[in-house]
This record gives structure tokens, C-alpha cells and sequence, in this order.
């Protein structure tokens, strides 16, 4: 089972509030919500929002993460709130060498 | 009283362009502001690229130096993932943290890689391709963001990267779009100088730079609108009115390059940039078809031919290569079209086996002499115009993290990393693609009138902007101040101050082979090299 950490999902779930903000997006943000399929992002939103995780979490395999989700079958590639937050806690400090990008 | 700079960044500028647009009366302060001050034509650096070019102006320095080398950089030396490139990614101080450090205020607007933004004394809207729904988080200081947000025009959706208006410049648009497509640009540069303006009466600082990239945009998509010698001798009334929109955004964006400089006074030196050149081009030459026909790649047997509409690499598929190619039976690839490189695979995904020294050298010498005698079918003429490796183009820190090699085409020709059908395809229509000369042209205190220099290089500029603001200049920096800009006797009486380096991060290069190239492992590699009819 996945460990989450309870700071990381609280810092993310107010990262991605705030920035909803800005795209008038009024609907409540939780741990299922999907990042493009609910909040409208794009692919270079994930890769941008990925470059500000590993700023804060240290270096991750984001670009791993993100080819893996690409070749998902369409209707099946988003990610929630909850698996981005499962995903920094399971590599945070773990898998790639070097500090904050 | 204390010196200030004014850094004025033209995306792509060329005096191809510009310099018949101010003969006919489209832009008048710049063509006035030339006759006052100095013009050059400004190398950029290999590749000549937004984010390498843009970065050796914000540090003086080569890609081999700072360790920007394209909009995503690789990993890690040996994998075959890339991730988007940040200002992370820069090893290297910038003009913003020097000025920051020695205690000046600084903005910068609309600069690529300043995203996270650096922790700077002023204020930073980073560009290139920052997303507009994440604008909020690449503001700098915090607070910004809400401030400029509440200026009257702000809008953050057409102020920063929206990726379906970007894919427009590159893979083109319907002709029914072209007016709105234009029309955003002029609206977007005059959003990026309202907010300009704000900055300069509310929070001024000493160093000030502001990129219009609407420049680039134009030139991408409306080349043949632009340039005189493309024009047709009877232009339809659609023809007619593209141009008539090309021209309001180079006027317009004359209007407020004449307020900019305005605004900061005549106590302000002014450098105008442009990252670098551009010219047309009507062939795509798709380099890992290429490759493939060569033996050196091997597409994966899902790979399709791409469409001839879309020559170009889409956006947001920076990974699609690590799917499209069979790695067991490919050596060597280009990752994305805008490198103009050619990595070379000396470790097989997944696997620990790593090239001999000696045959990697080998291969990429072979590739480099193939490269060179590439024929056009269809014209018989010499499409490659320039090879380099890594060590000839990206000498410093951190070359290894470089291509193994890169190549310039001829005539602009761009590159496609898809597959197709044939190596060479012509355009119906040019488009405007990427050159080395630049522009730069400078006035204001200190520096000559009326003179137009011989080329300078884009690592001059930050020296120069140093020089400017009398702070001391970094000696790891490549460029030097160009003596050749300044009025008479500016540098004896205000000698340049110099300052130590700041200490690089290497990036180490390829591990050594020794501790698991085994001879298992080396019989491996050769049956695969063997397999491709590579080596006999």
C-alpha cells in the first residue's frame, strides 16, 4: 500500500488550489480530482508542474513518469491529485542523484 | 548618479527583415534610434535556438559553459529521457543575479529559462514556454503575480505560452486563422508592455530586459508575407491583407520599443537584441529517416510515417522518440528537431553494456563523414553544410551533455525527427527558420553614433550590459566588452572592472567503461553493430 505523506498532499492540494484560482476554475479540489480531464490542464502543464515539484522535492524521474502516462490509452491518460502526490512520496529522496532542480 | 541598462530582446530579429521595414517608414524610431547609436550583426551560438541563444546573452557564455543546449535537456549522460529545460539547467551566474549581487534592482520580462524564477533583487515574468495557467508560480517576488493582476489588461492566457497558438508558428495554420494568429501578437506585446510600464514608473530598476517574441512567431509562420523578394508580383486581396497585419505588429512594435526607451531616459544605455537570425526555408530533411536509411537507427514496429501536413515535431512529446525507435537495433538518433544533434547510444536501455571508447569514436567519425556528403535527391546538391561534435562546438563543463553531434543544413533547410517516406521533402510555401546573425544595436551613454560595426557575438552582450551599469565582469565569461561600440576614449576613462568566476558544475563525462565492459558485453554490442551492417 502507498504511503502518502499528509504534508506533501496538503502543499500540493494548495499548490494546484491556488493556481485554479487564476483559471476560474470554482469546483472543490481533492485527491480525485484529474489534472487535465477535471482542471483543464495540458501536457506542458504537467511537464511545467513537474519542474516545480521536483523544485521543491528534489529530483525525481518525472520524465519517465511522464512517457509512461503518455502511452496510456486516451481515455485513460490524466493523473489525479491523489497518484502525483503518491508518486513524489514513493521517489522523493530515492532514485535520482543531485538536489533541488 | 547611478548607471543603468536597458536590455531589449527582439526574438529571431533579422536587419533582413527590419532594415526594408524601415526603409518603407514601418518603423521610424528604429531606424532613427540606429542612426543615433551603433548596429552590428550578432552571431548567436550553435544550435541558434531560443534557449541557448537567450542564455549565453543572460551569462556571456557558450552552451558548453552555461549547459543550455535546447528546449529539453538529457537526464543523465547515458539514458534517453529529457526533461524541460529550466533555469535550473543554468550553470552558470546570469546579468540578473550579478546586478542582484552587487546590490542593483533588476527586471526581466518574458525571458526564457527563468523559470523557477531565480531568486533575484526585482522582478521576474518568465516566457519562453511557461504555460499560462502556471504564470502564477514563475513570478518573482512573491506578490507580483496579484499585483500585475489586477493591472486593467492584464491577461494571463494570451500574456504567456498557450501550446495550441505556439504549434501554429512551427506547423502552420489555415489561412482563415492568420489574421486572428496575428492580431493575438500584437496584443500580446502590448500586454507584456503594459506590464513594462507598470514595473518602470512603480518599481524601477537599474537593469531592465523585456523579450517581444512575436518576432520569432511572425517570421515562422509568415516569411513569405515578410520577406520583399518572397512577395508575389500580384498579391491576392488575402496576400494583401497578411501583409498589411504583419506590418501593424512591426509598427506597433516600433511604438513601443520608442516608449520603452522613453521611459528609462537618456541616462540609460540601450542594447538591442535578437537571440538569433532568421531566414527562409523550404526543405525538411528528416534526419532519423535518414538515419535509418544509413543503418545506424531502427524504428520500433509501431512507428508510422507521419503525415505530410505535420512535418514538424508536435508539441508535448518530448518522449515520443523513446517509443517510436527499437533500441536493441538502433545506435544512433535525434531526440527533437530543434537541437540539430545526433546523440549516439553508448548504453542500450535497460541494459548495463556500455560502448568501447574507441568504437564510439569510431561511429561517430563514420556518421560525421556520411553526414557531410548527404546529397539533396532531387537537386544533387550538399545538404549538410557543417558538422561538429561535441568537443569542436560545446568545449567547457558541460559538454557531455551535449549531442554527439551537430549539424547546420543548407540553406536554413529544417529539420524533422518523424519518419517519413523520403530523407528530403519540399515545402510548397517557405516558412522562416533559424540563422546565425542576429541583430544588435545600441545607444545611450557612452556609446558611438551613427557607426555600424562588424559581427559581434551574442556573448558580448552581457559584458557589454555590465560594463554599462559599471559592475565588474566575471572572467570565465566568453564574450568580452566590444570596444568597437563605445564613443572615443570611453574606455580609458572608465577602464572594465573584472571579477573572479563563479566556480562550474561539471557535469562529468561518460563513465569509464572498464568496470562493466566486459567481454560479454562487448560481444553483444558488436553482434548488434554487425546486425546493422555496421561493422563486418
Amino acid at each position: 500500500m502507498m504511503v502518502i505523506d499528509e504534508q506533501v498532499l496538503a502543499d500540493i492540494l494548495g499548490l494546484m488550489s491556488q493556481l485554479a484560482g487564476d483559471w476560474e476554475y470554482s469546483g472543490a479540489i481533492g485527491p480525485e480530482t484529474r489534472l487535465l480531464g477535471d482542471l483543464g490542464m495540458e501536457s506542458l502543464d504537467l511537464v511545467v508542474l513537474g519542474t516545480m515539484i521536483q523544485h521543491r522535492y528534489g529530483r525525481l524521474p518525472f520524465a519517465e513518469y511522464l512517457a509512461e502516462i503518455g502511452q496510456r490509452p486516451v481515455e485513460e491518460r490524466d493523473v489525479t491529485v491523489g497518484e502525483l502526490v503518491a508518486y513524489v512520496c514513493h521517489h522523493r529522496g530515492r532514485t535520482m542523484a543531485g538536489g533541488p532542480r | 548618479m547611478t548607471s543603468k541598462a536597458l536590455c531589449l530582446g527582439l526574438d529571431g530579429a533579422t536587419f533582413s527583415i527590419l532594415d526594408p521595414l524601415m526603409a518603407r517608414g514601418v518603423m521610424p524610431f528604429l531606424r532613427d534610434f540606429i542612426k543615433r547609436g551603433v548596429r552590428a550583426p550578432l552571431t548567436s551560438v550553435m544550435p541558434p535556438l531560443t534557449p541557448p541563444g537567450w542564455t549565453s546573452l543572460m551569462t556571456g557564455k557558450r552552451p558548453g559553459q552555461h549547459g543550455v543546449f535546447d528546449f529539453f535537456q538529457k537526464e543523465s549522460l547515458e539514458g534517453e529521457y529529457f526533461h524541460f529545460a529550466s533555469s535550473q539547467d543554468i550553470q552558470s551566474a546570469t546579468i540578473w543575479s550579478l546586478a542582484s549581487d552587487h546590490g542593483r534592482r533588476v527586471t526581466a520580462l518574458n525571458f526564457p529559462l527563468m523559470f523557477p524564477p531565480p531568486d533575484v533583487n526585482g522582478s521576474v515574468v518568465p516566457g519562453g514556454w511557461m504555460p499560462w495557467r502556471q504564470l502564477r508560480l514563475g513570478c518573482h517576488p512573491p506578490g507580483l503575480f496579484d499585483r500585475l493582476k489586477a493591472l486593467p489588461t492584464f491577461d494571463a492566457r494570451e500574456l504567456a505560452l498557450d501550446m495550441a497558438l505556439e504549434a501554429k508558428a512551427i506547423e502552420g495554420c489555415a489561412d482563415e486563422e492568420y489574421a486572428d494568429w496575428i492580431a493575438l501578437h500584437i496584443r500580446r506585446e502590448q500586454r507584456w508592455f503594459d506590464i513594462l510600464r507598470y514595473l518602470m514608473r512603480e518599481e524601477p530598476a537599474d537593469l531592465i530586459g523585456i523579450v517581444f517574441d512575436g518576432v520569432d512567431k511572425l517570421q515562422h509562420l509568415c516569411w513569405r508575407f515578410l520577406d520583399p523578394s518572397c512577395q508575389p508580383a500580384e498579391p491576392s486581396p488575402w496576400e494583401q491583407e497578411i501583409t498589411a497585419l504583419c506590418e501593424s505588429y512591426f509598427r506597433q512594435l516600433d511604438q513601443i520599443l520608442a516608449e520603452i526607451v522613453a521611459l528609462a531616459g537618456p541616462d540609460t544605455t540601450v542594447v538591442m537584441a535578437s537571440d538569433h537570425g532568421f531566414g527562409p526555408s523550404s526543405d525538411v530533411f528528416y534526419l532519423n529517416t535518414w538515419l535509418e536509411q544509413q543503418g545506424y537507427l531502427t524504428w520500433a514496429e509501431d512507428s508510422n510515417v507521419q503525415h505530410q501536413e505535420t512535418p514538424l515535431v508536435g508539441f508535448g512529446q518530448m518522449t515520443r522518440h523513446i517509443f517510436q525507435l527499437d533500441w536493441e537495433r538502433t545506435i544512433a538518433y535525434a531526440a527533437t528537431p530543434s537541437s540539430q544533434g545526433i546523440h549516439i547510444v553508448t548504453r542500450r536501455p535497460g541494459s548495463d553494456q556500455v560502448m568501447a571508447p574507441e568504437t564510439y569514436l569510431t561511429i561517430r567519425s563514420d556518421l560525421a563523414d556520411a553526414l557531410r556528403e548527404v546529397r539533396h535527391p532531387e537537386t544533387g546538391r550538399r545538404l549538410v553544410n557543417g558538422v561538429w561534435t561535441r568537443e569542436e562546438v560545446f568545449s567547457g563543463p558541460q559538454q557531455a551533455l551535449a549531442p554527439d553531434l551537430s549539424i547546420m543544413l543548407e540553406d536554413g533547410a529544417a529539420i524533422s525527427i518523424l519518419r517519413s517516406e523520403t530523407f528530403v521533402q519540399h515545402r510548397d510555401v517557405p516558412k522562416g527558420n533559424h540563422r546565425w546573425e542576429g541583430i544588435f544595436v545600441a545607444g545611450g551613454p557612452g556609446i558611438r553614433s551613427g557607426a555600424a560595426v562588424d559581427e559581434l557575438s551574442i556573448v558580448d552582450v552581457a559584458p557589454l550590459l555590465l560594463y554599462s551599469l559599471d559592475l565588474p565582469i566575471p572572467v570565465d565569461m566568453s564574450g568580452r566588452v566590444p570596444h568597437e561600440v563605445l564613443s572615443s576614449g570611453e574606455l580609458e576613462r572608465r577602464p572594465p572592472q573584472s571579477m573572479a568566476g563563479s566556480v562550474p558544475v561539471v557535469s562529468p563525462d561518460r563513465e569509464p567503461v572498464e568496470a562493466i565492459y566486459d567481454a560479454e558485453s562487448e560481444a553483444t554490442i558488436l553482434k548488434r553493430l554487425r546486425a546493422l551492417g555496421y561493422v563486418e
